[in-house]
């Protein structure tokens, strides 16, 4: 009897120790958490700035429907103006007709926004009377500096 | 509407009735302008006249130019305004 209960403690007890022998599987380490997107971040978090100029003579939503440098004397003129960043400012528009070295000043259209992201900003002009053919230049200008300029003709 | 080097005496086109706006996908702060340089004989009623089809408006220009213009009746060539759209 007493030799019963000394093996079923030594049985007890191996047992045990075979138990705490057993390694624990590491907890798994967790994937990293996606970083955000850094250019999107960094359109919004930093001062606006001009990322493209596009001509048409037709909008789609907000945006040139087709890029084009050559117009028709009836058509209006759409400048679309991508900026990202974010922060209020002044964009101006300064469309200008160019013959051999004279410039004739057309006109100038200045639209202030406060921006929190991309953004586009759309200038247009008409004429009613048509377009004189020749070239003309669209240049654009962020808080009077300029940012960019498109040149095109109208034939 | 601009200030142009066309007229009398030079080659180049008459610009005067060009027609312009914008808008913007942003937040607009303020109505969106454009510039425009006084000539001689110009007030602000003939301008609003002109711009809007209507002399009264000549206010809407007055107040959008405070800053530089103190008296609506005193403005001079060569001064450049900024006319609402």
């Amino acid at each position: 009897m007493q030799i019963k209960l000394f093996a079923a403690l030594g049985l007890s007890a191996l047992l045990a120790v075979a138990g705490c022998g057993k390694k624990e599987q590491p907890a798994p380490i967790p994937a990293p958490a996606a970083a955000p997107a850094p250019a999107v971040q960094d359109m919004v978090n930093v001062p606006v700035s001009v990322k493209a100029i596009t001509l048409g003579n037709q909008l789609a939503d907000g945006k040139v429907a087709t890029p084009q440098s050559s117009f028709a004397p009836k058509d209006t003129l759409y400048a679309v103006v991508e900026t990202i960043g974010s922060g209020k400012v002044a964009l101006k528009a300064a469309w200008t007709f160019h013959k051999g070295d004279k410039t004739a000043p057309v006109n100038e259209t200045t639209q202030e926004i406060t921006a929190s992201g991309p953004a586009h900003t759309e200038f247009h002009v008409s004429k009613p009377d048509g377009w004189p053919v020749g070239d003309y230049k669209v240049e654009i200008f962020l808080n009077g500096a300029s940012a960019g300029s498109q040149t095109f003709t109208v034939k | 509407m601009n200030a142009s080097t066309s007229g009398p005496g030079n080659d180049m086109p008459d610009f005067s009735n060009v027609e312009s706006g914008a808008s913007s996908t942003a937040q607009e702060s303020t109505p969106a302008f454009k510039t425009y340089e006084i000539k001689s004989g110009d007030s602000l009623s003939k301008i609003a006249k002109r711009e809007y089809g209507n002399a009264n408006e000549w206010r809407r220009i007055f107040e959008a130019n405070q800053d530089t213009i103190k008296n609506p009746d005193k403005i001079f060539p060569g001064q450049v305004i900024k006319i609402p759209l």
